[in-house]
């Protein structure tokens, strides 16, 4: 499924530049260190971190967008970073426990 | 066979802990290590003449990779982290070379290695960030897309603040 049919069955909030990238999974996770060691390139990351270095961190193992949960917003310049690595990011007001499930039920596994 | 083990490098025996930044108190000098374990230190001690305290900590892993052709470990202990050339200062020599790279679909990041005790940088040798660029990019599955990762060739670690480098200053904070 595609980062952009996916955002818009589950009625996310698009904060960046859409890019056209298939998503082949999902991690979950407020940490760089745990994004650059466990996630898989095709991933959708959910977090509630705003930092530049998430982007740097999902740039490096090349996460095919992010969606910030509980209603956070990006800087900027973070918009800057995530558009020109071509990393689409969203924003929602659910926790990463309601999105996860709500991409569980939209058949993302 | 699992996925990773079709690849020339795997990560393996990543261990979660602490980045530490400590300072002298007296001379104000800095320096780092890695501490895996639950909690960072918190106490200052002396070291001769010197004393030494805790000045801030960042959750971050170390890890190993292993040469699946091989089976040899390579350990990246003086692995500090990865600083992103967008994360650094538009007119710095870095950030124009990142954007020329970016050009090519290629991202540019910086190995950034620890201090030793007596505060010289720990070198990376070539051989081992050329691992780094294959565990890496044997990773990535958007068409074209490369990462290049350097030797700290341009003294970032001088310059920078450590908050600019890919791990967890900061990030614990939930605000």
């Amino acid at each position: 499924m595609k980062v952009q049919e996916l955002a818009e069955r589950l009625e996310l909030k698009p904060a960046t530049k859409l890019f056209p990238r298939d998503v082949t999974g999902v991690y979950i996770s407020d940490m760089v260190s745990d994004v650059i060691a466990n996630a898989k390139a095709g991933d959708l990351l959910l977090t509630a971190q705003v930092h530049a270095n998430v982007i740097a961190a999902a740039n490096l193992v090349d996460i095919c967008g992010i969606v910030v949960t509980q209603g956070k917003t990006l800087g900027e310049d973070v918009v800057k970073m995530a558009e020109k690595a071509e990393i689409p990011v969203f924003t929602t007001s659910l926790s990463r426990w309601q999105m996860a499930t709500r991409l569980y039920e939209a058949g993302i596994r | 066979m699992s996925e990773a083990r079709t690849r020339s490098y795997e990560m393996v025996n990543i261990r979660p802990g602490y980045l530490v930044i400590e300072q002298e108190a007296h001379t104000l000098r800095k320096r780092s290590y890695f501490v895996a374990e639950s909690n960072p230190p918190r106490e200052e001690y002396r070291e001769g003449t010197e004393f030494w305290k805790p000045f801030e900590t960042a959750q971050t892993f170390q890890f190993d990779v292993r040469d699946n052709r091989s089976a040899e470990v390579i350990p990246f202990r003086e692995l500090l982290g990865l600083l992103y050339y967008g994360c650094c200062k538009p007119e710095s020599d870095v950030h124009r070379m990142g954007d020329l790279a970016h050009d090519l679909r290629i991202s540019l990041y910086v190995a950034i290695t620890t201090e030793g005790a007596d505060g010289s940088r720990h070198e990376m040798p070539l051989e081992k960030v050329r691992v780094l660029n294959t565990l890496f990019n044997e990773r990535l599955t958007s068409p074209d897309k490369k990462v290049l990762i350097l030797p700290d060739l341009f003294g970032l670690y001088k310059e920078i603040s450590y908050g600019q480098i890919a791990i967890d200053f900061g990030l614990t904070s939930m605000e």
